[in-house]
Formats: C-alpha cells, sequence, structure tokens
C-alpha cells in the first residue's frame, strides 16, 4: 500500500466506527515492509521480504474497550471490523470488576502532523547483491582469522508506514524507517559452544535510519577479532563463582540491564497490573515517586523517543502523542514513569507517549522507546585502571528476571579478570545475578559521555497477544557489586 | 473460514511463475480477553493471514510474505521471490521441495462451537472464573480462541489443507500476600472448565498466604504440568533440532540409543495428536507423523526438516518451520507420557521438597548441558511429611533439563495443554524430581 491508500483506509476505518455512537475510537492504518538477509560462511542461509498491512480500530464503548483488526481492506472489511470493535466492548462491560471501572484516556488535544526518520539510504531500495556482498565480506575476514566452526552474519531492514486518526480529530501520518546488522562467530568443541558477536549479540546493532547506519558498523573490519576471541573462549576455564564481586560491564550489557530491571518496572501499566498473568507487575509502586532509591546517586535513567538515530525513536506513538522525553531515575530516586493515555490518566496526568503497538492488528502498549542511562566520566580504561579485583563482563548471552523485576541473573559471552587495574585472563560461561535496588545501590562508576552508546534492542516481549517492540538504551560502562559465576 | 478450494486457489498462479514453487498459506482468526483487577481491560480481535512463497531457481532460494489474501499478490510474491532467488548464490544443500504422495493422517479438525465462539461468550467464562475467587482475592488471565486454516501448494504437486480451533484460559488469583495460578487448553472452547480455574488458581492463594522464605539449595521437587511443559520445550529447541544435533551443538549429539534421563520419561512429538493444535503437515508440506524423541530415558529421535534429514542421511521427519529456516527441524507438539499417580500421590512421596506451579522467563545458560535458568511464580509450596504445610518466597534455579528429568523418580496421570513464553502448545505431566537447584531467592 502506498501512503495515500493507508491514509485513505485510516479516514474510511475512523469514518465507519463513528457512526456507531462509540465514546471514544482511535484507529491505526498500518503497511509494515522487512526484508532480512542471512549468511553463514560462504552460503546464503536465507533471504526473505514480507509486508503486512491492515487497520485496528479501538474503541471505548460503554465505558468498556473493544478492538478488532483485520487484513481485509476493503469498506465492507472495515466496517465488519468496526462493528466486531463494538461488539466486543460491549462484552468487556460485562466484566467491570469490584469498583465497577469505567475505561478512560488522559485529556489532550487532537494531534496533527507527520514524521520521516532521517536517512541517507532506504535500506530497503539498496539492491540485495550489494547487502550479500557485505555480509560474505564479514565471514570471510572472519573465517580467515581463526578456525572458527562458523561464522553468522545478517541484516534487517524494516519500514513502518502509519496512519493514525481518532474520533477526536487527530490525524497523524508516519514512516519510520529501521535497520540493524551484525555477526557472530562461533567454536564448538569438547562440549561447548562458544561465540563472539559484533557489534553486539542477538543480531548486532539496531537503529532507526538507512542504509548508512550498516555500513558504519564496518562488519568486515571488525569480524577477525571476534573469531579469535570464539576460538579462544573454548580453552578459557569457566568464570568461577564469587559471591558480592566487583563487577565491570560492557555499554551492551549494561543496556539490557537497564532494559530489564529500569525500563519494564517503570512502565506504569505494568505496576498498575494490566500485565500481571503474563509479563507480570513490578518492585515499584504507583505512590513512589519521588520518594524511592533506585540505586546510587549517579543514577539517572531518562526515557527519550526523540534520541538521534536509537531504535526507539519516532515522531508519535500509536496513540498519537508526540515524542518527548521523561526522567524516570534522577540521581538515584524514582522520579517518573513510561506513561500511556489509559495509566496517565489513573494518575490525573497526561500520557509521556511510549504507547506503541507491534502492527496493525495489535493494541497499543506501553513500551520503552530509548530508556537511556546518563553518561558521567571517564571511560571502560578508566574504570578498569581504577578496579583493585574485579571482573569485566561483555556482550550479553542471556537474560532472565522475575515478575517483579527484582532477581536477575545474566550470562555474557566472555568475561576478563581484573587485578591492580589491569585486564587478565579470559573466562567463559560469565554470568552474573543479584536484586534490582543492590545491584544499581553499589554503582560507584560510569564512564562519560565518550565511553556512551546508544544499544538497539530488537526483541522486547509483552502483551497477549504476544507483542515485540525495537526499543533502545543508551548506556557507558559501569562498575557494580554482584554474585558472578552462577551455575 | 474460507476452507479448502478458496484457501489453495490462491496459489495457483503463482506456481506458474518459476520452476519449482511453494505457497504455504494460513488465515487464522483469532480473540483473546484478557482480565486484570478482576475486570476486562483489554479485548481483541483479529483476523489476519500469510502466504509465503517459496522459489527455487537452480539452487538459489528466495522467499517473500505478504499478508494480502488475493490471487494477485501471491503471485505477485512469486514473482519477487522469483527474483530474489536469482540475485542469490545457489545453496549447494538445499534438497528440493516436498514431493507429492505424502502419507499425510488426520487431525480432529475444527470445533464449530469454538469457530463461531462470539465475545460475550468468552466474558462469561471469564466471569465465572471470577465467581470462583475466595473473598479479598482478585484476578488477572486470559480467555482466547482461534481457528485457522492452513495449506501448503507446491509446484511440485502437492497440495494440502488442513483447519483446527485452539481455546486456552488462564486464571492468576492475587491475594496480599500470595498469588496463585491455573491455566488450560484445549482444541475446543467446550472442554474448558473456566470455573474450576478459578477455584485452583483461588485456593493456591489462600495456601500461600504470608509465605517464608527458604534458602536457596537443592532440594527434591514436585514440578506442577505447566513447569514440566515449560523444561521439555527447552529440550525441544536445544536437544532435539536435527541442525544443532548435525552439529554437535546438541546434548543428544552423538548419543542416540543411550541412556539420558530416567526410565520413566518418555517424550514424543506428535502433531496429530487430538490432544493438541496441529497440522497433518509441516511448513514444507511434508507429513508430519508421531516421532519418539525419549522412549523409557533413551534418546531415540531428533527432528529434521528437509535439509537437515538429507545432511543425516534420516530424511524429513516432518518439523519444518517456516522458511527460511535456520533451525532446521524444530518439533513443536511435543508430548511427555503421562504416569499413574495423582498430584496428592506425588507430593505424598515428597519427605521434604517443593512444589513448584509455574516457571516465569526462563532462558538458556548453557546449550550443551540443556542448562537454564528462571524463577518460580505464583504458587511455591514448601512440602513436609509429604504434605504442603505453606508457601514459600519465590526462588531462582538454574539447572540442566536432562539431569533433572535423570532424577523423574514418579510420573503424574494429568496432562495439561502449556502456552508459554516464546513458544506454542506441548504438554508434559506432574513430576516428582529427586533434585532441583535453587541458586537464589526473590523478596516475595
Amino acid at each position: 500500500m502506498d501512503r495515500r491508500e493507508l491514509a485513505d483506509l485510516a479516514d474510511l476505518a475512523v469514518a465507519e466506527v463513528s457512526r456507531l455512537g462509540v465514546q471514544h475510537a482511535d484507529v491505526r492504518a498500518r503497511a509494515e515492509d522487512h526484508e532480512s538477509v542471512q549468511v553463514r560462511d560462504d552460503a546464503v542461509e536465507g533471504v526473505s521480504r514480507g509486508t503486512s498491512s491492515g487497520v485496528g480500530i479501538r474503541v471505548i464503548h460503554d465505558g468498556a474497550w473493544g478492538f478488532a483488526a483485520t487484513n481485509d481492506h476493503s469498506p465492507d472489511g472495515v466496517r465488519r471490523a468496526a462493528q466486531q470493535a463494538v461488539e466486543v466492548a460491549r462484552a468487556s462491560a460485562r466484566v467491570r470488576g469490584r469498583d465497577d471501572a469505567r475505561a478512560m484516556l488522559d485529556e489532550r488535544e487532537p494531534s496533527l502532523g507527520s514524521y520521516t526518520t532521517p536517512n541517507d539510504r532506504d535500506a530497503l531500495e539498496v539492491p540485495l547483491g550489494e547487502k550479500v556482498d557485505l555480509l560474505l565480506s564479514a565471514t570471510m575476514a572472519a573465517r580467515d582469522a581463526a578456525r572458527v566452526s562458523y561464522v553468522e552474519a545478517s541484516t534487517d531492514a524494516w519500514r513502518i508506514a502509519t496512519s493514525y486518526r481518532d474520533t477526536a480529530g487527530s490525524s497523524v501520518d508516519q514512516l519510520v524507517l529501521q535497520v540493524g546488522g551484525g555477526l557472530a562467530a562461533y567454536a564448538i568443541g569438547g562440549g561447548e559452544v562458544q561465540r563472539r558477536s559484533y557489534p553486539n549479540s542477538f543480531g548486532g546493532q539496531y537503529e532507526t535510519g538507512g542504509w548508512e547506519r550498516v555500513r558504519l558498523l564496518d562488519l568486515t573490519g571488525n569480524a577477525a577479532q571476534a573469531a579469535r576471541d570464539a576460538v579462544a573462549l573454548l580453552d578459557a576455564p569457566d568464570l568461577p563463582f564469587h559471591e558480592d564481586a566487583v563487577l565491570v560491564l560492557g555499554s551492551s550489557q549494561l543496556a539490557l540491564q537497564i532494559h530489564e530491571s529500569v525500563g519494564h518496572a517503570t512502565e506504569l501499566d505494568r505496576i498498575l497490573g494490566s500485565e500481571a498473568a503474563y509479563a507480570g507487575t513490578s518492585w515499584v509502586s504507583a505512590t513512589d515517586r519521588g520518594s524511592l532509591r533506585y540505586g546510587s546517586p549517579l543514577m539517572t535513567v531518562v526515557a527519550d523517543a526523540t534520541t538521534p538515530y536509537a531504535m526507539g525513536t519516532f515522531g508519535y506513538d500509536d496513540e498519537g502523542v508526540p515524542a518527548g522525553e521523561a526522567h524516570l531515575v534522577t540521581d538515584g530516586i524514582l522520579t517518573g514513569y513510561l506513561t500511556d493515555r489509559q495509566s496517565a490518566a489513573m494518575l490525573g496526568e497526561q500520557s509521556n507517549g511510549t504507547a506503541r503497538a507491534d502492527s496493525w492488528g495489535d493494541i497499543p502498549l506501553i513500551r520503552m522507546n530509548n530508556v537511556s542511562l546518563q553518561p558521567k566520566e571517564g571511560d571502560r580504561a578508566s574504570i578498569v585502571a581504577d578496579t583493585d579485583n574485579g571482573f569485566l563482563l561483555l556482550t550479553n548471552r542471556s537474560w532472565s528476571i522475575d515478575d517483579k523485576r527484582l532477581n536477575f541473573q545474566f550470562g555474557c559471552e566472555v568475561a576478563y579478570e581484573i587485578r591492580g587495574g589491569e585486564l587478565g585472563r579470559m573466562y567463559r560461561n560469565s554470568t552474573y545475578a543479584g536484586r534490582t535496588p543492590d545491584f544499581w545501590g553499589s554503582c560507584d562508576a560510569l564512564g562519560g559521555a565518550s565511553d556512551w552508546k546508544v544499544w538497539g534492542v530488537p526483541n522486547c516481549g509483552k502483551g497477549q497477544p504476544s507483542q515485540t517492540a525495537r526499543v533502545a538504551h543508551g548506556a557507558p560502562t559501569g562498575r557494580f557489586r554482584a554474585t558472578v559465576g552462577v551455575r | 473460514m474460507w476452507g479448502e478450494d478458496r484457501l489453495t486457489a490462491l496459489a495457483d498462479d503463482a506456481l506458474t511463475t518459476g520452476e519449482a514453487v511453494e505457497v504455504v498459506l494460513s488465515r487464522t482468526d483469532s480473540a483473546l480477553t484478557r482480565f486484570a483487577g478482576s475486570r476486562i481491560h483489554q479485548n481483541t480481535s483479529r483476523l489476519d493471514g500469510e502466504a509465503r512463497v517459496r522459489v527455487v531457481r537452480e539452487g538459489r532460494v528466495g522467499v517473500v510474505v505478504t499478508n494480502e489474501l488475493t490471487a494477485d499478490a501471491v503471485r505477485a510474491a512469486a514473482v519477487r521471490a522469483g527474483e530474489i532467488a536469482a540475485l542469490t548464490p545457489p545453496d549447494p544443500h538445499f534438497p528440493g521441495l516436498t514431493p507429492p504422495g505424502q502419507p499425510y493422517g488426520r487431525t480432529s479438525g475444527p470445533d464449530e462451537e469454538t469457530v463461531g465462539c462470539a465475545p460475550q461468550r468468552r466474558a462469561e467464562l471469564v466471569a465465572a472464573a471470577l465467581d470462583e475467587l475466595p473473598a479479598g482475592v482478585e484476578a488477572a488471565g486470559t480467555m482466547e480462541t482461534s481457528v485457522q486454516e492452513r495449506a501448503v501448494v507446491s509446484s511440485t504437486g502437492v497440495r494440502v489443507y488442513s483447519a483446527g480451533t485452539r481455546a486456552a484460559a488462564s486464571v492468576l488469583a492475587q491475594g496480599p500476600t500470595s498469588s496463585g495460578w491455573a491455566e488450560a487448553g484445549a482444541t475446543s472452547i467446550g472442554s474448558l472448565d473456566c470455573a474450576a480455574l478459578g477455584r485452583r488458581a483461588g485456593e493456591k492463594v489462600l495456601l500461600g498466604a504470608n509465605p517464608q522464605e527458604i534458602a536457596a539449595g537443592r532440594y527434591p521437587v514436585v514440578l506442577e504440568s505447566g513447569a514440566t511443559t515449560n523444561i521439555v520445550q527447552w529440550l525441544g529447541w536445544l536437544a532435539f533440532p536435527g541442525r544443532a544435533y548435525n552439529e554437535e551443538r546438541s546434548a543428544l549429539s552423538g548419543r542416540l540409543g543411550q541412556q539420558v534421563c530416567s526410565p520413566l520419561v518418555t517424550i514424543v512429538d506428535d502433531a496429530l495428536s487430538p490432544l493438541l493444535p496441529g497440522a497433518p503437515f509441516d511448513a514444507e508440506g511434508t507429513a508430519t507423523r508421531r516421532t519418539s524423541l525419549i522412549e523409557a530415558g533413551v534418546a531415540v529421535g531428533i527432528a529434521h526438516d528437509r535439509t537437515t534429514g538429507a545432511l543425516s542421511g534420516t530424511g524429513s521427519t516432518g518439523h519444518a518451520m517456516p522458511a527460511p529456516n535456520p533451525h532446521g527441524g524444530v518439533p513443536a507438539h511435543l508430548l511427555m507420557n503421562p504416569g499413574t499417580e495423582s498430584i496428592e500421590e506425588l507430593v505424598a512421596g515428597l519427605e521434604r521438597g517443593l512444589y513448584v506451579t509455574r516457571f516465569h522467563y526462563t532462558n538458556v545458560v548453557h546449550p550443551v548441558e540443556t542448562s537454564i535458568t528462571g524463577m518460580t511464580r505464583d504458587g511455591t509450596f514448601l512440602v513436609e511429611g509429604g504434605k504442603v504445610v505453606g508457601g514459600v518466597r519465590n526462588l531462582r534455579f538454574t539447572q540442566s533439563c536432562l539431569d533433572a528429568l535423570a532424577g523423574c523418580e514418579a510420573v503424574g496421570s494429568e496432562l495439561e495443554l502449556a502456552t508459554d513464553l516464546f513458544y506454542g502448545a506441548s504438554m508434559a505431566p506432574a513430576v516428582r524430581l529427586t533434585g532441583f537447584t535453587f541458586t537464589s531467592t526473590t523478596a516475595y
């Protein structure tokens, strides 16, 4: 669908649902294109291109929520979806809870506007051969450098066009371009599978923008080191168990720590119980703002949907709220929540614009945008030099956290001993574990602006039916205390 | 529902565009009613579909996916897939598309009541569960239904269609200091007893009130069906996939024929089982069949698609995932055989240990050792003298799945369909294990 057809589809949907006498309706017509290219060693493993389009209609009727979505773009199909949304809302009104709760939204002026991700070259317009050549160049560089078992490289590109309309008069048209790329070298032997990824695990780095962002990663130039490290890990010892160890985390691992233990924990829908049965709730309460000590005074976390090139950057959220920023933690104290129009209204506030839907077929939920830990001073080298006895852990390998976002355990691809301010031996199968306020309370060093990097997280799961969001986190190197070597 | 003729006809024009074309079609009408704080707060309905077109030209493969279910859109996808294939280097391992004449089995087909389930019916079932909660207890959860039609049509002559339904419900009961969980799934909505789910979840809240902290360590455990299923599903990703096996990344690599867990453990994959929503063909159109993976504790089988099956010499076992698929055969319909013991009998066999209702956010620690970590939640209890004596605060475990099942000393008689983070539908019974390693605690 082109953008004119998409806008027409949204206009049709809001017109159809307006006739049904609902209290509120918002519609998202969306067309998403995606391309994925995967290579392994000297072979192309998979090339796929996909497109998905449709319209989702959300209503408040009888004081209750209803939603219906369809891939049928015809007037009849859209009309049926509008009627279905109202019927679903009537059913919702059948079970209102002990307090007879009514659906509500914050008070705000309608949004009018448009947004397009700045880009030099839409990655979906780049010839496939150019992508394959780049990826094969990277895997060959890795294979030339070390006796790896295999090397994988991939690139992804998304083009997401959305037309948002609501019965209050909002009209927003948006085009978001997202890209990703990375490589991973594997070494297998002796009952071990060891991996080193560049620039990050699980597909690499993800950003908004065009193909130029993938070129900047220089996959080929960084492939050899990843390969050498993967092979070296096979002979490295396991990271030994230490309780209350000094732990220096690289920027990308700290980004995932922020994601799991700050981002999700400050989502107001989780805090209010909306996600209780699936992803869980939070150790943070709706009355903690301004008083809860989240971490050390070094810790300031800001959600900013305008960070240049970051994966969670957009012009408007999926409730038509303009992108903005919100301080979640300031000098270690909880100072805000991630909100949408519904949850903000329950606190008598306005949304800070974090409602996003995975597709045209999903309702918007509170999702992180770019939730970033602000930098302080120094860098990885200076923090290591300032550490007498500890461990440096780099690049995520696995993650798990409890349903209140308290008890966590992460695995990393590689660890190094730190002794007397210098890096020592390499360790494999490294893990660390702790509890959220203890961990953040132990933070006594964060790198500065030159050490700070925004990392895309392409696979954030939430909601039922399950939705996946692409978000980001800025983080420097950080120093903490935690238990390491849990196996 | 569209039916076989209308769905498969979408592919006919696409078949004329290239020398080897495969079209995998699906059309899904799904609805999910979600409640929290004992009220319905999210309620959704979605009609969607997909045509996944794979075109092969001289060993070069391209895939294009569209959700526009028209003959023109599917044909356009085939043309584009052919263009992609032409730009792609040949895949030396591609074994070709599935040949015709597959011995397709039969599944139970769609349940009419589930197909026609209205939003009001789902709301009534939610209300039925909520009506069973004890005083002062609120609940969250889901009630969902779906009908899916699937087909594979290819230029080799494969033309196969299947339709099925699924219904599932879950209840998380929440008290001031404890929570309880119950879930059920089936191929028909009439099989769900939501009132019973509400009762069970509510009883756990009362039983687990004021939980005590217990030290991390190794404990004998009784795992409820959902927790066991989580472990079995991880074996589905880590141990059974053909590519991991071929590349010696699997715990079962080189161990077929060996005892890998307790003789009480038998695991099959069976997309034809009436217990599970499945289809008689996989995403390559290969016939699915009951595949033994672990028999009386002995590793006996691996899941393959056409590519890994060709490389290993066994052929496909009917476990292809949608193309392009780097995993190479994944069992998505795992069943662990039930035993004979009731939950009460499993607990009675524990002198001192823990009873676990469900796990949360499990993830891999060491793939070759099938070691995973995760948390307990919504009903973790201390058992002493063969009886549940009260709730305990939740714990984190770090544990090898195969090692845990090596210590399986009793198997329960009832199966529950489990829906899990990151995965589909599988079933395993409650079990009693001689040891399970808990590595830390949490605050609730």
